[in-house]
Parts: C-alpha cells; sequence; structure tokens
C-alpha cells in the first residue's frame, strides 16, 4: 500500500475532527493509505464518502471533481484539477486544497 | 431624492471661493454616486491634453446613497482626478467616516479645482464651506495634521474627519495619496499629489446631521442587520483581518518575496493575520457604524520593535514590508504601515520601488553611493524606512524614486529596467504576486480602467452574483471569461458609499439600497450601472491616449516563477488570446479594444458612441 497525505487548508480544523491532524489554525492533515496506481480522483472519491464536510466544501464524488473554489496541489507544485482522473498515486506523494480566492 | 443630499460643492482654490450646485435627479439614477460620479465628472470637464497637474484637473471627492446609513462601515467615498501614474482616470476609494461626515455637511460630491497661491485646508460644515490658510500645517505627516486641526477646531476625535496629504503630497511625489482618520488611505495612483499641486493640505469635514431621508427606515433596518450578520461570515476577515489569507496566498504562489525573485518564503506563518492577532495586543479601531470592525490597532510585543503601537497592517502592508522586501519580523512591518502612512505615500508603489532598488543593490545597478549611503540589503527595514523619508522629501536618490518603479527603472535602464515590476499604463499591482494561482488578478491589474481593481474583488465571488466560479485558475479562456462576466459589480459597490469588507453581499446590499431610496434595483441593473461606468471611464482613457499595447504587465511582472507552487506557468505566451477574448466578451473591438457603438448604445452612452 502507498501512504499519501492529504493536507487541507481550509480553515475546516475544529469540523474535520479527530480523524485529521490540526497542524495550524488553517490545514489539517490525514495520511491514507491507497493501492499504487490509484489515482487522486480515487483517494478523493474515498474520503469523500467517510466525510461529509470534504464531501460538502472539498471534492464531488458523484461528479468525480473538486469544488471550483479550491485550488489543488500536487507535491507542492499546482496542478490542473482537470488532471485528477490520470494523476496516479506512490508512496510518499502529498496532495494540498486550499481555496482559490480567499484573503488580500 | 431619498439617501442624497442632491448637492455638489465647487471650490475654486485660484480664486479662493465656494458655490453649491444642485445634483439633478437623472445624474443621480444613471450614475448613483461615488465613481460614476466621477466618471461622468472626468468625462466632461478634463479634455484630452489636460495634464494631471493643471488647475483645472478637477480632484473629485463623491460619497453614495448608503454613505452616513445605518449600513455597516458606510463612511467610505471615492477620490478621483486625472493621476499622475497613467495619465489616465485615477479612482481610489477609502474607509473610515468621511464619506458619512461629508453627506452630513451637506455634500454628496466635492468638486475642487484651481491653485492656491498658498497652502489651505478647507472645513466643511452644515452645509457651508470655508477655505482657510494652512501655512502652519506645512511639511507636518498625516498624523500630525489631524492633531493639529482637532486642537484648532477644539473637536474631540469623532467629531470630525480629516484627510489630507503628508511631505509626499506637498512635493508632488507621483504616488502621493490622501489619508485621513488615523490609517485610511485614497492610494491609488497619485491623487496625493493632484491634492498638493492645487495647494490644499486638508479637508475636515464634521460629523453634523444627516440632511437626507431614507426611504423606509424599517426595512433599512431589516437588511442592514442581515448584511452585517452575513458579513461577519464570509471568509476570515472577521476572525483574523485581511492578513488571514496570509498563508493561503503563500500556498497558491501568490505571495510576492523579494520582488519576485522566489516564490518561497518559510516564515509565512510567523507574519500572518492569525499569528498576529494572537500574539500582539490588538484592539479594535471600527470605521463608521461598522459592525464588523476589522480594523485594529496593535501593540508590538516581541522583536527588535517591542512596545511600537501603530494600526494592523492589512494583508497588501503585510506583503509590502514583509516577504516583498526580504523582511521576516512582523514588528517592522507594523512600524513600516505607519511611516509610509504618515508620509502619505501609496504603500503598493512605494514597496515595489523600494524592493526594486534592494535587487539593484544586490546585482550592483545602484551602489551604496548611489543610495546616499544606505544600505539596501533584502530585509534592512531601517534602511527601508529612511528611503520613504526620502523619496517622500525628494531628496537626494528619494528624487528619482519618487517618480516611481516604472520611470525610475526606465531611468537607470539596462538589465535594471526588466527587474521593476508595473503595469505599462504606469500603475502598480496589489501587493501579490499574480503569477500564481491570481491570474484573473494580473490580468485586471493591467486593463483596469481606473488605475485600481475593477473586475476583481479582492479576489472574485462569482457564487455571490449567481455565476459559475473557475476550475482552473491556468487556463487563459477561463480566467479572462470569468473577468468580464463579473465585470460591473465591483463598480456598483463603488457607487454605493459602504465598506466592501463590511457588505460583501451584493444582493443584500441591494436590499440595503432599495430600502434607502425608493428604487427597484436588482443584480441586473446593478452589473449594467457598473459596466457604463467602465465603458465611461474607458472613453475617458481612450480620448487620454490608452493603447492595447499598454495594457500588458511589465518584464518582471509577467516573468516565469522561477520556483514555489506556480513554478514554469507563463501567462505571457497566454496574454495575446486572454486579452482578445476579454475584449470581445467585454464588447469592445478584439483588435484595439474601443468599445463598439453597439455596447456603448446599449448602455446609454450613445453620445460617447457618436463621437467615436
Amino acid at each position: 500500500m502507498a501512504r499519501v497525505c492529504v493536507e487541507l487548508c481550509l480553515w475546516l480544523g475544529r469540523e474535520l475532527g479527530p480523524d485529521f491532524d490540526r497542524i495550524s489554525e488553517m490545514c489539517s492533515t490525514r495520511t491514507e493509505r491507497v493501492d499504487p496506481g490509484a489515482t487522486i480522483s480515487e483517494l478523493m472519491s474515498s474520503l469523500a464518502a467517510g466525510y461529509p464536510l470534504v464531501r460538502q466544501r472539498v471534492f464531488d464524488p458523484n461528479r468525480k471533481r473538486f469544488n471550483p473554489h479550491v485550488v489543488v496541489k500536487f507535491n507542492d507544485r499546482l496542478i490542473n484539477p482537470k488532471v485528477v482522473h490520470r494523476e496516479t498515486l506512490q508512496d510518499g506523494d502529498k496532495i494540498t486544497v486550499l481555496p482559490i480566492y480567499s484573503g488580500g | 431624492m431619498y439617501g442624497y443630499t442632491g448637492k455638489c460643492l465647487r471650490v475654486d482654490l485660484t480664486a479662493g471661493r465656494t458655490r453649491v450646485e444642485s445634483i439633478d435627479g437623472s445624474t443621480i439614477e444613471k450614475w448613483v454616486g461615488g465613481v460614476g460620479f466621477a466618471a461622468k465628472r472626468l468625462s466632461d470637464e478634463v479634455p484630452a491634453g489636460m495634464e494631471w497637474d493643471e488647475p483645472a484637473n478637477p480632484l473629485i471627492w463623491a460619497t453614495g446613497p448608503l454613505a452616513g446609513t445605518k449600513v455597516s462601515g458606510a463612511g467610505t467615498f471615492n477620490v478621483a482626478a486625472k493621476g499622475p501614474m497613467t495619465n489616465l482616470a485615477g479612482v481610489s476609494q477609502a474607509n473610515g467616516f468621511f464619506g458619512a461626515y461629508m453627506k452630513f455637511s451637506g455634500f454628496d460630491e466635492m468638486v475642487i479645482q484651481g491653485r492656491s497661491e498658498g497652502l489651505v485646508y478647507l472645513v466643511l460644515k452644515d452645509g457651508t464651506a470655508e477655505i482657510r490658510d494652512a501655512s502652519h500645517l506645512r511639511g507636518m505627516d498625516v498624523w500630525e495634521v489631524e492633531d493639529a486641526l482637532r486642537e484648532e477646531l477644539k473637536v474631540k476625535e469623532k467629531q470630525v474627519s480629516v484627510f489630507g496629504i503628508g511631505p509626499s503630497g506637498e512635493n508632488l511625489v507621483r504616488y502621493a495619496c490622501i489619508v485621513g482618520d488615523r490609517g485610511h488611505v485614497a492610494a491609488h495612483n497619485g491623487l496625493g499629489a493632484v491634492m498638493g499641486s492645487k495647494g490644499l493640505k486638508a479637508v475636515v469635514a464634521y460629523r453634523g446631521k444627516p440632511s437626507f431621508e431614507v426611504a423606509d427606515p424599517a426595512r433599512l433596518e431589516e437588511k442592514s442587520r442581515e448584511l452585517a450578520e452575513f458579513a461577519k461570515g464570509f471568509g476570515v476577515f472577521n476572525e483574523w483581518g485581511t492578513g488571514g489569507g496570509f498563508s493561503v496566498l503563500h500556498g497558491m504562489g501568490c505571495l510576492p518575496v523579494k520582488n519576485y525573485t522566489t516564490n518561497i518564503f518559510p516564515e509565512h506563518e510567523q507574519m500572518n493575520g492569525q499569528y498576529l492577532r494572537s500574539h500582539f495586543k490588538v484592539s479594535s479601531k471600527p470605521c463608521f457604524r461598522c459592525s464588523l470592525a476589522h480594523v485594529k490597532e496593535v501593540e508590538v510585543t516581541e522583536g527588535p520593535y517591542q512596545g511600537f503601537v501603530g494600526e494592523e497592517p492589512e494583508y497588501e502592508q503585510l506583503a509590502a514590508w514583509g516577504p516583498l522586501i526580504g523582511n521576516t519580523d512582523l514588528g517592522a512591518t507594523v512600524m513600516m504601515t505607519k511611516e509610509v502612512d504618515r508620509l502619505g505615500l501609496d504603500c503598493n508603489e512605494a514597496s515595489w520601488t523600494i524592493a526594486w532598488a534592494m535587487e539593484c543593490y544586490e546585482k550592483g545597478a545602484l551602489s551604496k553611493k548611489d543610495l546616499d549611503g544606505l544600505d539596501l540589503s533584502w530585509g534592512n527595514v531601517e534602511s527601508a524606512k529612511a528611503l520613504l523619508t526620502k523619496i517622500a522629501h525628494r531628496d537626494g536618490i528619494g528624487d528619482l524614486l519618487a517618480e516611481g518603479v516604472m520611470r525610475a527603472s526606465r531611468k537607470i535602464g539596462g538589465a535594471a529596467a526588466d527587474w521593476a515590476i508595473y503595469t505599462h499604463k504606469g500603475c502598480s499591482p496589489r501587493n501579490h504576486d499574480h503569477r500564481g494561482a491570481r491570474w484573473y488578478e494580473l490580468l485586471d491589474t493591467c486593463v483596469t480602467n481606473t488605475s485600481t481593481l475593477e473586475s476583481t474583488w479582492s479576489g472574485i465571488h462569482p457564487q455571490l452574483v449567481d455565476q459559475d466560479g473557475p476550475s482552473d485558475p491556468f487556463s487563459p479562456e477561463e480566467v479572462s471569461t470569468i473577468n468580464a462576466r463579473f465585470n460591473g459589480i465591483r463598480q456598483f459597490d463603488d457607487t454605493l458609499g459602504t465598506c466592501r469588507i463590511a457588505s460583501s453581499s451584493p444582493k443584500l446590499q441591494l436590499d440595503c439600497l432599495n430600502a434607502v431610496t425608493g428604487w427597484n434595483l436588482g443584480l441586473k441593473d446593478a452589473f449594467q450601472i457598473g459596466l457604463r461606468i467602465i465603458n465611461q471611464l474607458r472613453m475617458f482613457n481612450i480620448r487620454h491616449g490608452l493603447k492595447r499595447e499598454d495594457e500588458r504587465p511589465s518584464t518582471r511582472y509577467g516573468s516565469v516563477p522561477v520556483d514555489g507552487p506556480a513554478q514554469g506557468k507563463d501567462i505571457m505566451a497566454e496574454w495575446e488570446s486572454m486579452l482578445t477574448n476579454y475584449y470581445t466578451l467585454m464588447g469592445w473591438d478584439p483588435a484595439t479594444g474601443y468599445p463598439l457603438p453597439e455596447t456603448l448604445e446599449s448602455l446609454e452612452l450613445g453620445d460617447l458612441a457618436r463621437n467615436l
């Protein structure tokens, strides 16, 4: 199994509950285990199935797409959210989700 | 007419006279107030060829129908003129109290022309205006001016609102601004220099009694409360201020670090709004009738500036005096924020200029001797502070830097000319790295007709006006399409006389407006009015020389990030297609950016179409 870190920087810390590590006011993380070669879409669908808040604010598992008000980084590089279907995961990968239009 | 005094104050500083004119109902319904009044006034009174420092260039102050009402943050006003940074329209907005007090003094609008022989200030009270000698205020910073005038007029803090210029405005620094109410600023396009060129040091407005009526006070009470509650739950501003998004912006590759030479700033979590509000001593300094109270005063509690008290830096000031100049001490950003405001300089242009000078110093394009002995290494905030003072007084190297980063970099030339961050119109971006996931704001900064934001809104929030958001912030087609479709609502908001942060729901704002005026406007009407203002200003700018080639970023502003989350993203590879798509969707000629006659006709600007 590959271990992949999912980091949600959306100020959801208190609401996500104890299954996520709250690393700051803004960011919470959780390490997920996936089969090598699984896609980002498959991982996020699985996470959304387990956590209604993720389904509501981050990823729509039915349409297999991120909420349009977030941006996504894969291993610290911004990626086009549309590539989630084909980008496959390896051990040690990291997915970060940020609000797209916020602040300043 | 409900919501308005219906009066415009005319000030002729050359003759030393004032007079009151009526504003007719059709002008009010067509242009609403604020930036709308300014757009109309500029078009009517500034012919092609008039320079920004000519006495006839009108300095326009205008508030709107919600100013002075129960709507949260209803102390806002706009200032406009032909501006020295772009030689095009300059319209800027300030919060605080002045918008309400100007209206309480009897005026929706004020048009100041001429040039006084000596320095003067203006007092607005109970429907009258008086021009007074200000020679004793010469050289004072804007905080000193406020103190001196309150003492002279024997009034308490909240009895008057004072907006004025510091030494920067007196010395015609191109990016001098108008500052008042302890840190509120009409910052963009050098409007403080226009004020300085007229010999006007300050304007004082008394609180007075409201001289306008509200059509439906009960409904206004209900809707203004809903709007205030909405604002408290919107974004992170209520809890963490505008600095609450600082680390998000780092994550998006949008923090400006060391003049765009890198995108990485590991110290961001020690300099964001969350850190500031949980470590420094913070007290509220709300604007007029604001229930959100995101404006704070802070006392620094750690580091070299421990004990320093100043206004809380907004996001842009945190970025300007933090990562942009390579400073990692949060307390120093509080000190620099107060310094730049006291001197009356636009924080953005001042910081782009100093960051560019720091890069020049690092790379040898400017020596210590060139900089009058200053060590301008990255992060040297005391040298940056000294340079601000030199700029404000046009002293030594400050005289060159007072021209702004575009003109200064062209003068120095060579490779250094490519390091400066600006648009080819001459105005500066807000303090982000827009090459990250903010392409939409980079486009807006280049195509705006006011010299500040036009189609975006401290971020864009299409969901608030029933539109879809983008799925890919680096899609040139999506970005330019969304900017065009969202366009209009921001300019409409700038007609009303309320703070954007305290009243962040356009629909509830419209409910309040209708309650105040007795009108029945909807979102479609709001967009129509906003687009009318944009096209009016665009026609003004075209008359004053705007061309398509001006609507692009400088070499560095449009460069490819070398590291960080947006590494390799190249906006300029897509620029021409973005611009063409934007022009087309705005109803403008895709080749020139000129509004098409049918676009102008549809916005009731037929006269402009015929002149085109």
